[in-house]
């Protein structure tokens, strides 16, 4: 069991596995093109109905980062409890919260991949059509500015939600969704000729919160480990407390 | 305006033994990207002749606090090096065609242009860290190698600051914050492919000469994310 925990906290295999997401992740950069469905329906719904041709290597690449993940918070507790009595706070805590960063990030994927959802199509100016949660949303107007190449060069409509709640009115724009009760309504793109006609999709990321949150605590951490050890000499291991290579190398 | 960016090659390429000659080039690519910016209304970021530029700039850019850093070497080879890098790139850009089509609504957010140009700064200072891992390995000096890391762990800062740009910007514009297209696949490649040249350095001084070559194999893995995936496979991010 003991060979088990030193295993499973070691350094090594924490290299080993991201060298493994590295690699199933650039051939499934070949094996999932663009174009492929896997961006239009939420990640599991994918995973579980795709053919195994196509979904293999994602299903090895979450295997390896479940792993990695356990690694992750192991030697995290490990360097906590080695170094708890040693040195500053900060330069103790920086690196773990960078490692807790991650993780959010990896759960934020994993709440995503679940309870996404994603739909759309065109909707005519004057349309309308059924929300997730049987409200009705109408695209009472559509606004577009064409440029002289034919291209869109801005575009936004107007909207009216009937919900149980009441009438809302709203507007949405490229970069600007229209958010209700966790979904965001996005404009695509619009069409002038024969009519009016907007590109809408209704989106909902319960990961995005969490996905947040982890880039916010990664980066803040990884902004104070530079800023703790500015001015310091940069030397590899020479600069690590003895117990954190003991604690890594386990 | 084309005119700029060969004489910064030219300053670069032949003037590199000097730190002023070597600044003025930067000069030169920073007008000519205020020059192409002012004529756009916006930073030029867009199509292969503006984000080569933008990436020989950044080379520049990022490499003069370590020309002028205490650990850099007396002779000028790594100011060459770089200078060299930096050539290169702005050299690459001018057979393209500038791009002055005003920017898809989509992309005209500050969101877009954060997310890019860290992402530049990010890829010069790993072309940095590749050169002095180069030089470490040519020379054995240590000092080289430490500038290594802060070359790779400031990049690294700056390209995990781009991740979360894209993200923010990508769930206001497309309505997630991850799209599984090949160019986020490398992407995440690369962030993880310097996450792991971070902990490399864990493994004591056995591994210094293991922790260079990293560096040099982490800007090829740079290249193939910006070029390779824009050449070679079909993506929204292709330039």
């Amino acid at each position: 069991m003991r060979k088990l925990y030193e295993f499973l906290t070691s350094l090594d295999l924490g290299i080993w596995l991201v060298t493994g997401v590295m690699l199933f992740i650039g051939i499934g950069s070949f094996v999932a093109k663009e174009g492929s469905a896997i961006n239009d329906v939420p990640l599991f719904i994918w995973l579980t109905q795709a053919p195994p041709a196509e979904t293999w290597w994602l299903w090895v690449t979450v295997a390896i980062l479940a792993l990695l993940a356990l690694n992750t918070v192991l030697c995290s507790i490990e360097s906590l409890r080695a170094k708890w009595q040693r040195g500053s706070f900060l330069i103790r805590i920086a690196p773990q919260v960078m490692h807790l960063g991650f993780l959010l990030i990896v759960l934020a994927h994993l709440f995503s991949a679940y309870g996404g959802f994603k739909d759309g199509g065109p909707l005519p100016e004057g349309g309308a059509f059924n929300f997730p949660d049987g409200s009705r949303l109408e695209l009472v107007r559509l606004d577009a500015r064409i440029g002289p190449m034919g291209m869109p060069l801005d575009f936004s409509g107007s909207l009216r939600h009937l919900t149980p709640g009441g009438v809302i009115t709203g507007t949405f724009s490229p970069n600007h969704p229209y958010f209700y009760q966790g979904f965001g309504v996005y404009l695509k793109n619009v069409e002038i000729m024969p009519a009016k006609t907007a590109l809408v999709e209704i989106h909902r990321e319960p990961g995005a919160g969490v996905a947040l949150a982890g880039a916010l605590l990664f980066t803040v951490a990884n902004l104070m480990l530079i800023w703790l050890r500015r001015g310091r000499r940069a030397g590899s291991a020479n600069e690590k407390a003895p117990e954190e290579l003991q604690t890594s190398e386990a | 305006m084309k005119w700029l960016l060969i004489t910064s090659a030219a300053l670069y390429l032949f003037g590199s033994y000097s730190r002023p000659l070597f600044v003025a080039g930067l000069v030169a690519e920073l007008i000519h990207m205020g020059m192409r910016g002012q004529a756009l209304g916006r930073l030029p970021l867009i199509g292969p002749h503006d984000t080569m530029a933008f990436f020989s700039t950044s080379i520049a850019l990022m490499g003069l606090p370590f020309l002028y850093s205490r650990g850099a070497k007396k002779d000028s080879t790594l100011s060459w090096s770089i200078g060299a890098l930096a050539a290169l790139f702005a050299l690459l850009a001018l057979p393209f065609r500038s791009m002055n089509m005003p920017l898809p609504p989509v992309l005209n957010t500050l969101w877009f242009e954060l997310h890019v140009a860290l992402a530049f700064f990010a890829y010069g200072l790993f072309g940095i860290g590749a050169i002095l891992g180069g030089l470490y390995l040519a020379c054995n000096e240590r000092t080289l190698l430490d500038l290594q890391y802060k070359a790779s762990l400031i990049g690294y800062s700056f390209f995990s600051a781009s991740m979360v740009s894209g993200g923010i910007w990508g769930y206001y514009a497309w309505g997630t914050y991850w799209l599984w297209t090949p160019k986020e696949l490398w992407t995440s490649i690369l962030w993880l492919f310097y996450s792991l040249y971070l902990h490399l350095r864990l493994k004591g001084s056995n591994a210094d000469r293991i922790v260079a070559w990293a560096g040099i194999i982490g800007f090829g893995v740079t290249l193939f994310t910006y070029l390779g995936v824009s050449m070679l496979m079909k993506s929204s991010h292709s330039f």
